[in-house]
């Protein structure tokens, strides 16, 4: 186990590696107008050297990279320059994570719990009622834009009145709960949607196993069955994808943040690029695929957890 | 005689498949006696895994009992319809051991605990008690090093080893008819043997009643007491093993010894019975085998022969017993067999 926890975290370590070094180098090749600021055109060629000497952007490309890696070191992810200039980028982004994450985690909490059950049930009932039912409304998130049922999701159910007032207001507000139940249904929808689709397949797939006919064949009953032989087997290949999903929360959701207006990390990197903020791209970019690859680290950690298969690798040639 | 331990008369288990009906088991008959080994052979599809799966309630979502009865501790098996019934049958009174080991175990799961998992449900063992006994188990089916081995993974065990545990946890169910279902199908010869002694060893230590189902001829010789031949859904001829092989009555019978490579006169081709097995999802008139017996009669098209009686432990389902029948001589091989068994019974 920890020979695989060490060998898969260096492999980490050096994707993280190339894909920093990588975001950096493509960075060079951007227009210089991204590190100006608004008056561009009024500038002088003189102030223009001026400007980029103070950014190092006039040293050879190896000393920038060794003085990116030596500030990254330290924490500094550089100053913003058009978005809000000269505010730290990590100024900027502490003050949005936390509603990203926050709505993103609950969102991942309602998925796995609903969408668990319901891949649970419908499983079990394959090919009745419910799992029909369940079914359509797979078939209808998967199908259907998520911009079509977000935005009727916002124009009906705010418009449900009570005694004269909204149940649920249009827009966010830190400070009034009902506010966060819309964007957080409307974050869940597809998660649960998803993790019923997968639990079901892997479920059904288990439930076809010779080793749980065995395990009907031992006495055993269908309850027991489900608790100790097929539901952990079926979650095994969700685990995977569980922490980088949870690490990514943090990127936010562009479409739902817009319609409620909820100031969080949705849509900032769109953002910074359509305004050539080239170091907030930057740092958002790195920030991103960095997560992205140590939740896949962590997913294979829990898979090594969850399957003795794959903890055991190397150690015995036995089949 | 002694009363049969179970006892299963006209079964008939029906399958719905894309819409049509097909019957799987039609009409099939047969006692179980307390402490024997009972093989039931018959090729592919006739029905000897169905057969057997009606006795713990474990067909497929599908399939159903549609007549007859399995009488069993005095309760009808066949009239079971909700899982507590069957709880108090499955695993704890009749276990099954199936045939392929490779994917039998839960890989996700210790062998230590998938055994236990039976005691604690059959034999009311909890915690240190039950890793005890599960460990003695392990060391009884020939598993070295219990202890570690306790702790491993299926992924850890050779196929061999594997069936062992299978085994293992049948054992500890501790049934009183265990059904192994072509157990050693799976695993090359020199594990099968091995498997086969540890399974008449185990018998003996529990007192089971032993049913085989397989199509090895050679281990029915091997293992068995008795022999019930089926061919689509029925049981067409059972009796001793001796009688079987050296007395067979039953026109499929004979076809089935003949084909054994071990009765083929070298040089000459290996005999193969002609045509295939009926469709099961038609009304079989008469006798099934019919069609391919080169020998049929007229009625055996048109009524299903009765039980014939051949000895006190002989009975064989052909119009060819009927006193009025033409006298039809068996193949020269199976002819070759009984005259060696005359010889042998002198």
């Amino acid at each position: 186990m920890l020979k695989y926890s060490l060998k898969r975290l260096l492999q980490s370590l050096i994707t993280v590696f190339i894909v920093i070094t990588l975001v950096f180098l493509l960075m060079r090749l951007l227009p210089e107008e991204g590190y100006f600021g608004d008056g561009y055109d009024k500038l002088t060629p003189e102030q223009r050297e001026n400007i980029l000497r103070k950014f190092g952007l006039l040293d050879p490309w190896y000393v920038q990279l060794k003085n990116f890696y030596s500030s990254l070191l330290k924490g500094d992810l550089g100053k913003s320059i058009i978005y809000r200039p000269d505010v730290p980028v990590i100024d900027i982004i502490k003050l949005k994570i936390p509603y990203s994450m926050t709505f993103g985690l609950a969102a991942i909490a309602v998925s796995l719990l609903f969408g668990l059950s319901m891949g649970i049930h419908t499983a079990r009932n394959k090919g009745r009622f419910w799992d029909k039912i369940w079914s359509g409304y797979v078939v209808f998130i998967n199908a259907v834009p998520a911009a079509v049922y977000l935005l009727f999701i916002q124009l009906y159910i705010t418009g449900l009145k009570y005694k004269g007032r909204s149940i649920f207001p249009m827009l966010f507000n830190r400070h009034n709960p009902r506010s966060w139940i819309l964007p957080l249904i409307s974050m869940s929808l597809g998660g649960i949607a998803g993790y019923a689709l997968w639990m079901r397949r892997y479920m059904v797939d288990q439930l076809n196993q010779d080793y749980i006919r065995l395990a009907r064949a031992k006495g055993m009953s269908e309850k027991q069955i489900m608790v100790k032989h097929v539901m952990r087997n079926a979650f095994v290949p969700m685990a995977q994808y569980l922490p980088a999903s949870i690490l990514l929360t943090i990127s936010g959701s562009i479409y739902i943040e817009s319609l409620y207006s909820i100031p969080g990390m949705g849509g900032l990197l769109v953002d910074v690029i359509q305004r050539q903020d080239n170091v907030m791209v930057q740092a958002l970019v790195l920030i991103y695929s960095s997560l992205g690859i140590w939740g896949l680290f962590l997913g294979d950690l829990l898979m090594a957890i969850f399957d003795p298969r794959i903890r055991l690798e190397k150690k015995e040639g036995a089949r | 005689m002694t009363e049969p331990i179970l006892s299963v008369r006209d079964l008939v288990v029906k399958f719905s498949l894309r819409g049509q009906i097909l019957t799987a088991i039609r009409g099939a008959s047969l006692d179980l006696y307390p402490g024997e080994t009972l093989a039931i052979v018959g090729e592919s599809g006739s029905g000897k895994s169905v057969f057997t799966k009606t006795w713990i309630g474990m067909l497929d979502a599908n399939g159903w009992v549609d007549s007859g009865s399995i009488l069993f501790e005095g309760k009808d098996l066949a009239k079971f319809t909700r899982e507590r019934e069957w709880l108090t049958i499955r695993g704890k009174k009749i276990a099954m051991v199936f045939q392929d080991p490779m994917t039998a175990l839960n890989p996700l799961r210790t062998v230590g605990m998938q055994i236990q998992e039976a005691l604690e449900l059959h034999q009311d063992m909890r915690g240190e008690q039950a890793k005890a006994r599960t460990i003695e188990i392990l060391s009884e089916v020939g598993i070295d090093i219990p202890e570690v081995r306790y702790h491993q993974y299926p992924h850890e065990f050779s196929g061999g080893m594997r069936q062992r545990v299978v085994i293992a946890i049948a054992v500890a169910c501790n049934p009183r008819i265990l059904i192994c279902d072509e157990p050693t199908t799976a695993l090359d010869v020199t594990i099968q043997a091995q498997i086969l002694e540890l399974i008449r060893d185990l018998q003996r230590k529990m007192g089971a009643t032993l049913v085989y189902i397989t199509h090895d001829l050679g281990v029915v010789a091997n293992v068995a007491d008795r022999v019930a031949v089926m061919y689509a859904g029925e049981i067409i001829e059972y009796g001793t093993v001796d009688e079987i092989f050296f007395d067979p009555r039953h026109p499929y019978t004979w076809a089935l010894l003949s084909s054994l490579p071990q009765l083929g006169i070298k040089g000459q081709p290996l005999y193969s019975i002609a045509g295939t097995p009926p469709n099961l999802f038609t009304d079989i008139q008469g006798d099934a085998f019919a069609p391919r017996n080169p020998n049929a009669l007229k009625i055996d098209s048109v009524r299903r022969p009765p039980f014939f009686q051949v000895s006190p432990t002989h009975y064989a389902k052909t119009w060819l017993l009927d006193p009025r029948a033409p006298k039809v001589e068996p193949p020269e091989t199976i002819r070759a067999l009984r005259s060696k068994y005359e010889r042998y019974a002198q």
